[in-house]
């Protein structure tokens, strides 16, 4: 066990050594780095929300709320001179208030309860975006004036990601993910044995909303542009949802490989068929639901499984 | 009541027209094994409830060691000192047996923040408990007398002033039953009060130093095992049918 989990740290920081060098190994490729950017962006969002839907077993539909307050946090201080750094800070907190202002009254509903109000949570504040024209500019969104070059996005995007993973790792040995994991079994046992359950969700959302405000923030800085309707969409609340059930949810690796995924299948179909990649993942969905609710997680650990019997079987015969 | 660690007074709970329990009050003495019992439907599980938090009393209230508990959430009266064990097994059936006791030891009345310390106490109530061997098999693996004992394990790890089990005997076979007649009285000897609700008359007779006889919600006899059982008011609500079968 203890030579399983360091050798998943070591590959942990071999893929970390990779990732880091890429940008001279990419040279003047800038595709090659903007879908890598993209994976780990996207890698941060669904391992924020794994924090969550995963750890805790709280599954929302809402989770653009919080990319978009990030979103546009960042857009609207960045008409105003702030500098990045200060905007990326800023998104975080202010994702974070929100989330508990939401959190507080939606804790209050369980199960697909909860996760029915997120789906609502999520849309109305799409509609506000839509409708304060003031300060989001309404349906036209918003334009940002200049970017940061994309190497330094590159890094940005890959530290917030790797703050999320550490983050997910702690929280996974800790007494507050030991509180989550009960939480995500028996909400009730749970309060039964002291655990404040509303407390221990409100903590996770609370962290998964910070992380997902500075992920907005990137994303603003990149496309720079937002409107209602690419930051606060349904489609991306499901996003949210899709990667880290790709790769296992509850996992520490699962929402990471789910982003790579998801981020290869879009791209592969936003230049051919528009669209097309909802087809993919509405299949992808069914088939991971039906043969393996964990995920390639799942399989992975599966594969493992197999090969350390086909070894046990072939020891005596070595001996 | 001298030295009472647990008190309720008028504790009522009302279902719209029903009422569960009425007008209950309950002392319960340090170091004491006090039995409840009563017919099907008396209410004994509607007054665990109520005393663990899980539900609100209609009215009355609820103190531990002079302290009031009325109205609090469940997992602060847990921290407060009062434990209980589920009728329908609760087991976070994922997990395994330590990380379910963990959580005990993690918060509970005794929250403990470092991993070492948490892992003792834990060692400790698996090994108490005789579950020791089976520390890292997931919960729902366990037979329904080892996920029972696993409900004691963990209300133990939260180290509680009180503790309340509710049919901790039931569906055990006669070995089982005297194992954890044996388990309870040792829990008791560790300094943990005990209220028990309980179907086995026999086991009650042997374990309680005290009964509370409900029926229909309301609190008719309570005292002596041997006086109770013999109360004619008991034996016509509770044993007569028992009897003539």
């Amino acid at each position: 066990m203890k030579l399983l989990s360091d050798r998943r740290a070591l590959g942990a920081i071999a893929l970390l050594v990779v990732a880091l060098l890429a940008p001279l190994g990419l040279g003047g490729w800038e595709y090659g780095l903007d879908v890598l950017f993209l994976i780990f962006l996207y890698g941060a969002m669904a391992s924020s929300w794994n924090l969550l839907g995963g750890f805790a077993g709280q599954v929302s539909f809402g989770h653009a709320a919080f990319l978009g307050i990030g979103a546009y946090t960042t857009a609207i201080l960045s008409a105003r001179g702030v500098p990045l750094p200060f905007a990326v800070v800023a998104s975080a907190l202010l994702a974070g208030v929100f989330s508990l202002l939401i959190g507080v009254p939606a804790f209050r509903l369980r199960g697909p309860y909860f996760s029915i109000a997120t789906i609502g949570i999520g849309e109305a504040t799409r509609l506000i975006a839509l409708n304060w024209t003031g300060l989001t500019g309404g349906a036209s969104g918003l334009t940002l004036a200049e970017a940061p070059t994309i190497h330094v996005q590159y890094y940005a995007a890959l530290a917030l990601c790797v703050v999320a993973v550490l983050f997910s790792v702690w929280t996974k040995w800790s007494r507050f993910g030991l509180a989550l994991a009960a939480v995500r079994q028996d909400p009730d046992a749970a309060e039964t044995l002291g655990v404040h359950t509303t407390l221990a969700k409100i903590n996770a959302l609370f962290a998964s909303a910070c992380l997902i405000g500075a992920a907005g923030s990137l994303y603003a800085v990149h496309y720079l542009f937002v409107s209602p309707d690419s930051v606060f969409g349904f489609s991306t609340s499901i996003a949210f949802v899709i990667m880290p059930i790709i790769g296992g949810i509850g996992t520490i690796a699962g929402p990471i490989v789910g982003a790579a995924v998801y981020t290869f299948i879009r791209e592969q179909f936003a230049a051919t068929l528009a669209n097309a990649d909802l087809l993919a993942f509405g299949l992808l969905l069914i088939a991971i639901v039906v043969f393996e609710p964990r995920g390639i997680a799942g399989i992975a650990k599966r594969a493992q499984r197999a090969i350390s019997k086909r070894t046990e079987k072939a020891a005596p015969d070595a001996g | 009541m001298p030295d009472s660690v647990l008190r309720g007074r008028g504790l009522t709970k009302r279902f719209g027209g029903l009422t569960a329990v009425s007008d209950v009050d309950i002392d319960v003495v340090r170091g004491e094994i006090l039995g409840l019992i009563g017919p099907n439907g008396a209410g004994k599980s509607t007054l665990f409830r109520l005393i663990s938090g899980v539900m609100k009393p209609s009215a009355g209230t609820i103190e531990l060691l002079g302290k009031p508990m009325t109205g609090k959430s469940p997992n602060a009266i847990c921290v407060a000192g009062i434990a209980f064990t589920h009728q329908i097994v609760r087991p976070l059936r994922e997990l395994s047996v330590r990380e379910n006791v963990s959580v005990g030891a993690a918060f509970g009345r005794s929250p403990r923040a470092s991993h070492a310390e948490v892992h003792r106490i834990v060692d400790d109530v698996l090994r108490f408990i005789g579950l020791a061997d089976r520390a890292d098999a997931e919960a729902r693996s366990l037979t329904l007398s080892g996920q029972k004992r696993l409900e004691i394990a963990r209300a133990l790890a939260t180290d509680p002033a009180v503790l309340l089990l509710d049919e901790v005997l039931a569906g055990l076979n006669p070995t089982e039953t005297d194992r954890t007649l044996e388990l309870i009285r040792e829990v008791r000897d560790r300094g943990v009060t005990i209220v028990m609700v309980e179907h086995n008359l026999r086991a009650v007779r042997s374990l309680c130093s005290r009964i509370v006889v409900l029926v229909e919600g309301h609190k008719i006899v309570e005292g002596a095992p041997d006086a109770v059982l013999s109360d004619q008011r008991v034996v016509d609500a509770y044993l007569g049918s028992a009897a003539h079968a």
